[in-house]
């Protein structure tokens, strides 16, 4: 009884291996046509990744364009007011963590070698480690001293400091704003203007001006925002669509070589079932040859698409550009959906053959005309 | 899946199917009953057995004989539990073969039964070897075990010398010994052999109908085996003539004149 039990347990158990086998053999015999198989899964994914590849390489080149020409403007806007930095004082009032603006902002203020003197307000307030060297750390009310420009930045509340106080000892007075929200409270927000070239005094019901309040960020303007978004949405469904039908081509490929893989194998097929292989093995066969396929062509699909597009990139827009402003996360995240999705796409696939493989009649294999 | 069945309902009612009776002089281990087969392809119909009755005995050699299209191949797949009959009943080892289920009749072909056939239908890309212990594989028997075993059973049929070779590597012949060799890889009762010698020239299949005969006596397997050509019968022990679907006469070897082909 338990021999018996133990006998068809085996049965069903015992062939996984053997079906490896068995594939890795066919292929081997057979490595033309799974060549050609394979060749169509690279295509289709190599298609979807350098689709995803691009997209990456495209946001990473316009994020960093867009960052520089930022910094520049920022630049500009402090460089109008307060003259040129070189030789002279700069202070930083940080109120928050820098924003990537912000932080190439200050390398480039540090670029022009003045004097940067630092002070942080507030508990999320930390000099960034990579210029903690190049920066003096003073106290808020020390900022002003001597400086030529006092520049307020960092995701945080206004610093709720008196500016005419801090500024009393500084060249000249002018404080620039790196973000518009961050309005220095003594400085009614009614005199700041979002699109600031141009400067305002601060105290204007006073007598004398006590320090020039310039706004370094360009808020863009909801429209503007509204337009990006509207062609993001369109582009996005435009390769969605362009996506879904280079994987169905791959699909339909890959079910197509398995049935013929499948009417190839009549013979071998029922010969096995004489022997008295179960279904779920001829089964086993045609699914496993079909994920190592998609696996391998997933894999070298997702590696050419990758270089193809960084190519493309790269010729356009600099090798050094693309590739130091893509997001390396994400493309490892898209290469492992990549693989994830050949290997997913082979085994749907592989479905219809290999349930037809399986139901086969083992008298098949005594017909010696096929 | 087809697995409806756990292992354990399958065994027991395998067990309880299978279960030897006590021993008896000349056990029948394979008993048709009226078989008909009828082949519909689109509108036209084709009677490859209108009513096929016969017992098979274990230990014997039985040969059939039969001119092209009688039905001989359609017979072995009835028996052999390969397709199913239109109409009456198949019976291996007293059961009944219409009431097993796909993994019930895979377990019947993979132990109760070795397959022979007229184009070896051997597995191209593996060696012999290999090509012995797939069988064995299905039956659980896997390792050093079952290569020894394959070892023992190539030797067994003279291909000791060709274990690693390919089917392609072997002559006619050689391929055919393979082939007897992966039908014996899990010991059946049984082999069908169906035209074993068609595909080989005269000498070398007198070879090979020696050899079933060798393994009849050897290990006290059931030998059926189909074949149009006379000189092939004289190692049976029954002869069955089958002819348009039906069977027609049978005979022992010794009541057939061989030159002319006449019954005594
Ligand atoms: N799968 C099938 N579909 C349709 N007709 C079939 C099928 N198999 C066999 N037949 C028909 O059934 C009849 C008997 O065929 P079978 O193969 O059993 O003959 P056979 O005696 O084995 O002949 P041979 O000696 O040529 O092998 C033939 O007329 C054949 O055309
Ligand atoms: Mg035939």
């Amino acid at each position: 009884m338990t021999q018996l039990q133990k006998e068809i347990q085996d049965q069903v158990r015992l062939p996984a291996k053997v079906a490896l086998d068995v594939v890795l053999q066919g292929i081997k015999i057979r490595l033309g046509r799974s060549l050609v198989t394979i060749m169509g899964v690279v295509l289709g994914i190599a298609f979807l990744m350098s689709i995803l590849a691009g997209q990456l390489a495209k946001e990473g080149v316009s994020h960093e364009s867009d960052l520089r020409a930022e910094v520049g403007r920022m630049m500009n806007f402090l460089t109008a007011e307060a003259g040129p930095l070189n030789e002279r004082v700069v202070g930083v009032v940080q109120v928050g963590p820098l924003s990537e603006a912000e932080n190439r902002f200050v390398k480039a203020i540090l670029a022009q070698r003045p004097k940067v003197q630092w002070a942080t307000v507030g508990g999320n307030a930390k000099i960034p480690a990579e210029l903690a060297g190049a920066v003096q750390a003073v106290a808020v009310d020390q900022v002003g001293k001597e400086a030529t420009a006092v520049v307020v930045a960092g995701d945080g509340p206004a610093p709720a400091v008196d500016w005419t106080a801090i500024l009393a000892n500084a060249r000249q007075k002018v404080v620039g704003l790196a973000r518009g929200t961050a309005a220095p409270t003594s400085a009614p927000a009614a005199e700041m203007e979002s699109n600031s070239s141009t400067s305002s005094s601060a105290s204007a019901s006073s007598d004398a001006p006590a320090y020039t309040t310039v706004n370094l960020s360009r808020q863009p303007r909801p429209e503007e925002t509204a337009a990006a978004l509207k062609e993001a949405t369109k582009n996005r469904f435009r390769s969605t669509w362009i996506i879904t039908i280079a994987l169905a081509v791959t699909v339909i490929g890959i079910t197509n070589s398995m049935l013929m893989s499948v009417t190839e194998r009549f013979r071998e097929i029922g010969t096995m079932k004489c022997l008295g292989a179960l279904s779920s093995f001829i089964r086993q066969i045609f699914l496993i040859e079909s994920s190592l396929v998609g696996l391998v062509g997933g894999v070298a699909g997702t590696i050419f698409g990758t270089l193809f597009a960084l190519a493309i990139y790269g010729f356009t827009y600099g090798f050094l550009l693309v590739l130091g402003s893509i997001n390396w996360g994400l493309l490892g995240a898209s290469a492992v959906g990549s693989v994830v999705v050949a290997l997913v796409l082979s085994v749907i696939a592989a479905i219809y053959p290999a349930r037809f493989a399986s139901r086969m009649v083992p008298a098949m294999a005594l017909r010696t005309n096929i | 899946m087809t697995q409806a069945a756990t292992p354990q309902a399958t065994a027991a009612r395998l067990e309880r199917l299978f279960e030897k009776p006590a021993a008896q002089q000349r056990r029948c281990i394979i008993r048709a009953v009226d078989v008909k087969k009828v082949y519909r392809m689109g509108n036209t119909e084709t009677q490859a057995l209108r009513g096929a009755s016969l017992d098979i005995f274990q230990g014997e050699y039985l040969s059939i004989m039969g001119p092209s299209g009688s039905g001989k191949s359609t017979l072995f797949n009835m028996i052999g539990g390969l397709s199913k009959p239109s109409s009456g009943k198949v019976y291996i080892d007293q059961v009944d073969i219409a009431q097993l289920d796909h993994n019930e009749l895979a377990w019947l072909r993979c132990r109760k039964i070795g397959y022979i056939f007229q184009s070896y239908n051997l597995i191209q890309v593996m060696t012999c070897l290999e090509n012995v212990t797939l069988p064995m594989s299905f039956a659980g028997l896997e390792g050093d075990e079952a290569r020894e075993k394959g070892i023992a059973i190539l030797k067994l049929v003279g291909l000791g010398h060709r274990v690693l070779h390919k089917p392609s590597e072997l002559s006619g012949g050689q391929q055919q010994r393979c082939a007897i060799a992966r039908a014996l890889a899990n010991s059946p009762e049984i082999v069908l052999a169906d035209e074993p010698t068609a595909n080989l020239d005269q000498k070398t299949g007198a070879e090979m109908i020696e050899l079933l005969a060798k393994l009849k006596i050897e290990l006290g397997v059931t030998i059926v085996s189909a074949t149009h050509d006379l000189k092939m019968l004289k190692r049976s022990d029954r002869i069955l003539w089958i002819a348009d679907g039906r069977i027609v006469k049978t005979a022992r070897p010794e009541e057939i004149d061989f030159n002319s082909g006449e019954f005594h």
